[in-house]
C-alpha cells in the first residue's frame, strides 16, 4: 500500500515537475521569441518620450535690484487632432476667446495638412484667456453626461515662458529686446545673448518611474545685474524728454557714468520703444544706429574735444596752465584759414582763457606746436578711432584720420584739436575724458555689475583703458576747466558742488560742407572735482531754440548733476568736507 | 576500534567503553541508529523539508522585492510630479515678479507718489547729517550664499537600486562602479 503511495506521489512529482519545466522553456521561448523583440521595441517606444524643455532666459536687474527684463508664462493653444469631438465648438470658443477669424479656424481643424495629429492654432497667448477657455472646457465636461467626452475634448494648453518687461520703454535702449524665437537683439539682450539664453531644449524624458532620476535639469540662463540706476535713468529720460522740447531738439542722449570705475548709471535716448512690443521697432527707428546712439552714433564732437587737446599739450609740456596766448582771430594752416566761432580775437589769454572761451585758434596753434606725430599719438591713446568695448551691442567706432590716410589733409591736424573732421560717440568721448576726471586713467565704459549663475554671484571688475596722461596732468587740467566755468558763470554750474566741464559746438558736414545754421550741442562734466563720482554727457542734435551748447547741452548738464546728486546721495562739498575731517 | 597510538586518550576511552558493554552485556545501539538514519521516509521528509525551505526563502526574496520595485516606482513617480510642480512653481515666481516689478516701476511709483501730493525733491532741500557707522549703499546683492540644490543624482544608490542591481553590483564591483 504504501508503496503505491509513494509511485503515485513520484508520478505526481513528475508531472509537476514536467509542467514547471514546461513553463520555464515556454518563458524563456516567449522572451526570446520574434514576437518578444517586436514587443521590446514597442515598449521602448513608449519608454521615452520627446520634451521640450524650455529654461527660464535670464532677467536682468539694475544695480539696486529691480527688475528690468524678466519672464511671464504664456500659452500655446492647440489641437488633439485625435481625440476632437467637436470642432466647431472648439473654433467658436477659441475664436470668440481670442478674437479670432472662426472659418479659418474651423477650416484648419477640420482639414488639417496631410498627417499631422497636433494642430497649433494660437501661441503666446496671455495667462486670462486661457484660464477662460480652460474654465469652459472643465464646465462642459462636467456637464457631457457620465463617460463620455466633452465638448472642447482635444483642446490643449501648452506653457511656457516669455520674455517681460516690466519698465516698458525705460531703458529701452540698454536692454534690447528679445523676439518671440528667443534671440537677442540690440543693447544687453544682444551683447549677452548666449549668457541670457536658456535656449530651448529637446530632450527624451524617461515615462518609466524607475527611470525618474534620468529626467535632466535644464539650468536657467545667467542672470544679470546692471550698473543702471533705474532711477537716475528715469530722471535722465525725463529731462531728455523736457529738454529736446524746450530746445526743440531733433534728438539727444544724456550719459551718465561714474569716471572711477567706467560703471554706466544711465544712458537716456530720445527714441524709446516700449519693449513689450518690439514689432514695433521698424516704426520707431529709421536706423539701427538709433536704437542706441550712445554707442552706436558717431559725430564730429566739437569743442568738447579741446579738452583732450589741452590735456595732450599739457602732457607733452608744450605748454603749462599760465603759458600765455595772443589771439589774434585766425590762423593758417595747411592752406586753410581757422578762426574762432565768433570770427573774433580774444587777445592776451592764458590756457584756461583758451578753454574758457572755447577758442578754436589757440587749439589749432597747440596742436601745430605739438606737431602731427605727438598729437594723434595722445589721440590714439585716447581711444579715437577705437571701439570702447562697451558690452552693448552695435558699438561704432568713429573716425579719426592720421597722416598717412588717403583723406587726411595737414589742415586735419588744426580743424581735429577742436572737434571737427573726427567722429566719435558718446561712449568714445566718456571713456577718453575719463582720464581726466580718474587721475590720469581712463576706464572702460561697462553695463554689466554682476552675473549670477547657479546660485552664485560673479562680480565684474572695473578695467581700465589705459593711462593717456599723468595723474598731474589730470589734476591740473580738472582745476582749469573748473574754474573756467566759475569765471564764465556757466550754466552749467550747480550751487554747493565744484564741477569741471566743458561745452560744445560743433557744425554739422553737409553734402561735403559745414552747415551754419544746425548744430550738434554737447557738453560733458564731472563732479565733485576734488572725488569725482559721476561724469554725465549731453548731446541735443539741431537744437532750434539755440545753436550753443552753452544754452543748451550746458543746463541740462546743470539740471541732471542735480539729480544725480541727490540720487547717489552725493552731499554738498562743504558737508563730504565735514566728513573728511571727522 | 584500531588504536595506532594506545596510548592516546580517545583511544583509551573507546577500548574502555567497548569493554565495559561487553562485561555487563549490553546490546550494541549503534545497529539501531544506523537502521532510523537510513529509513526511507526520512530522507523523503529531508528532501520535502529543504524544498519547502527553499520555496520559503524564495518567496520571501520575491516579496521584498516586489515591495522594493513598488515603492521605488512610487518614489520616481512622485520625483516626476515634484519635477512638474518644480516647473510650474519657478514659472509663478516668475510671474509674480514680474506683475510685482511692474506695479512698482518707475513710472507707476512716480504716478502713485504725485497722486499722493509728493514731488521730486531739489537739491537746496536736502539736509545732511553725519551718522557716525553709516557705509553708502552698495550694489544689489542678488545672492549671498550659494544655495544647495538637490539632485537626483546625488541620491545614494541604496534609494534607488534594486535587489538585483545589488546583487549585480557585489557579484560583479567592476561593473557597479561604472
Amino acid at each position: 500500500m504504501r508503496q503505491q503511495y509513494a509511485r503515485r506521489t513520484q508520478a505526481l512529482a513528475a508531472v509537476m515537475g514536467f509542467i514547471a519545466f514546461a513553463i520555464i522553456v515556454q518563458i524563456t521561448r516567449i522572451q526570446n521569441s520574434a514576437e518578444a523583440d517586436f514587443f521590446r521595441q514597442q515598449a521602448e517606444n513608449y519608454a521615452y518620450v520627446l520634451h521640450t524643455f524650455y529654461p527660464d532666459r535670464g532677467e536682468i536687474y539694475d544695480r539696486n535690484g529691480r527688475l528690468l527684463a524678466g519672464n511671464k508664462t504664456v500659452y500655446e493653444i492647440g489641437v488633439d487632432l485625435s481625440t476632437v469631438k467637436d470642432a466647431h465648438a472648439i473654433a467658436f470658443a477659441v475664436s470668440s476667446e481670442l478674437g479670432m477669424d472662426y472659418d479659418k479656424m474651423i477650416n484648419e481643424i477640420q482639414n488639417p495638412p496631410e498627417g499631422l495629429s497636433y494642430l497649433v492654432i494660437a501661441d503666446f497667448i496671455e495667462a486670462q484667456p486661457v484660464l477662460n477657455l480652460q474654465a469652459l472646457k472643465k464646465a462642459l465636461q462636467d456637464q457631457s453626461p457620465e463617460g463620455t467626452r466633452g465638448g472642447l475634448t482635444g483642446l490643449q494648453f501648452k506653457s511656457h515662458p516669455q520674455r517681460s518687461y516690466p519698465e516698458d520703454a525705460l531703458a529701452s535702449n540698454i536692454i534690447g529686446f528679445v523676439s518671440r524665437e528667443g534671440r537677442g537683439y540690440f543693447g544687453i539682450e544682444e551683447k549677452y545673448d548666449t549668457l541670457l539664453a536658456g535656449n530651448p531644449v529637446r530632450a527624451y524624458v524617461p515615462t518609466d518611474p524607475n527611470k525618474a532620476f534620468e529626467i535632466q535639469r535644464m539650468p536657467d540662463g545667467t542672470t544679470l545685474i546692471l550698473t543702471i540706476n533705474r532711477d537716475l535713468q528715469a530722471a535722465a529720460e525725463q529731462i531728455l524728454d523736457e529738454s529736446l522740447l524746450e530746445y526743440g531738439a531733433q534728438g539727444g542722449t544724456i550719459v551718465v557714468m561714474d569716471p572711477r570705475n567706467g560703471e554706466l548709471l544711465a544712458i537716456a535716448a530720445s527714441r524709446r520703444m516700449d519693449l513689450n512690443q518690439f514689432w514695433n521697432y521698424g516704426v520707431i527707428y529709421d536706423q539701427a544706429s538709433e536704437f542706441n546712439p550712445a554707442v552706436s552714433k558717431p559725430y564730429e564732437p566739437g569743442s568738447v574735444t579741446k579738452i583732450l587737446t589741452m590735456a595732450a599739450a599739457l602732457d607733452s609740456g608744450t605748454v603749462t596752465p599760465a603759458t600765455s596766448y595772443l589771439d589774434t582771430g585766425s590762423i593758417l594752416v595747411g592752406g586753410a584759414t581757422i578762426k574762432n566761432w565768433n570770427q573774433k580775437p580774444w587777445g592776451l589769454q592764458d590756457m584756461t582763457g583758451c578753454l574758457q572761451h572755447s577758442l578754436n585758434v589757440c587749439m589749432a596753434t597747440l596742436s601745430s606746436q605739438m606737431g602731427a606725430g605727438s598729437f594723434y599719438s595722445y589721440m590714439d591713446r585716447f581711444g579715437f578711432g577705437q571701439l570702447t568695448g562697451v558690452d552693448m551691442a552695435g558699438e561704432a567706432e568713429g573716425r579719426l584720420k592720421v597722416p598717412g590716410d588717403s583723406d587726411w589733409y595737414p589742415v586735419d591736424l588744426a580743424t581735429n584739436s577742436f572737434g571737427q573732421g573726427l567722429t566719435a560717440t558718446p561712449i568714445q568721448m566718456l571713456m577718453a575724458v575719463s582720464s581726466v576726471a580718474n587721475h590720469g586713467r581712463s576706464v572702460t565704459p561697462h553695463a554689466l555689475y554682476a552675473m549670477v549663475r547657479d546660485g552664485r554671484q560673479y562680480n565684474v571688475p572695473a578695467q581700465y583703458a589705459g593711462s593717456p596722461i599723468s595723474e598731474q596732468t589730470a589734476r591740473t587740467l580738472s582745476a582749469m576747466l573748473s574754474v573756467s566755468l566759475e569765471t564764465e558763470g556757466s550754466l552749467a554750474l550747480i550751487p554747493g558742488y565744484r564741477v569741471a566741464g566743458k561745452t560744445g559746438t560743433a557744425q554739422i558736414p553737409v553734402n561735403g560742407f559745414y552747415d551754419s545754421t544746425q548744430t550738434n550741442t554737447s557738453f560733458i562734466g564731472w563732479g565733485p572735482v576734488d572725488d569725482p563720482q559721476f561724469m554725465i554727457y549731453v548731446w541735443l542734435e539741431r537744437p532750434s531754440a539755440s545753436i550753443w551748447g552753452s544754452e543748451t547741452t550746458a543746463p541740462i548738464f546743470a539740471k541732471m548733476a542735480k539729480k544725480t546728486v541727490i540720487l547717489l546721495d552725493i552731499p554738498p562739498d562743504n558737508i563730504r568736507q565735514q566728513l573728511v575731517t571727522k | 576500534m584500531v588504536c595506532w597510538w594506545s596510548s592516546s586518550p580517545a583511544c583509551f576511552r573507546g577500548a574502555y567503553r567497548e569493554h565495559i558493554r561487553k562485561k555487563m552485556n549490553i546490546p550494541n545501539v549503534n545497529h539501531y541508529i544506523h537502521a532510523y538514519k537510513i529509513a526511507p521516509w526520512r530522507i523523503q521528509r529531508q528532501w520535502i523539508g529543504n524544498v519547502l525551505l527553499a520555496v520559503v526563502a524564495l518567496a520571501m526574496v520575491a516579496a521584498l522585492y516586489l515591495n522594493i520595485t513598488s515603492r521605488t516606482a512610487i518614489a520616481g513617480r512622485e520625483i516626476q510630479d515634484l519635477t512638474y510642480s518644480i516647473t510650474v512653481s519657478q514659472q509663478v515666481s516668475g510671474d509674480l515678479q514680474t506683475q510685482l516689478a511692474s506695479l512698482t516701476s518707475a513710472s507707476a511709483m512716480d504716478h502713485r507718489a504725485r497722486e499722493l501730493g509728493f514731488r521730486p525733491m531739489e537739491t537746496d532741500e536736502m539736509e545732511y547729517l553725519i551718522v557716525p557707522g553709516y557705509s553708502a549703499p552698495q550694489p544689489y546683492i542678488l545672492v549671498s550664499a550659494p544655495h544647495l540644490q538637490l539632485s537626483a543624482l546625488t541620491i545614494p544608490p541604496q534609494y534607488n537600486q534594486s535587489l538585483l542591481d545589488w546583487m549585480d553590483e557585489k557579484i560583479s564591483p567592476s561593473r557597479g562602479q561604472q
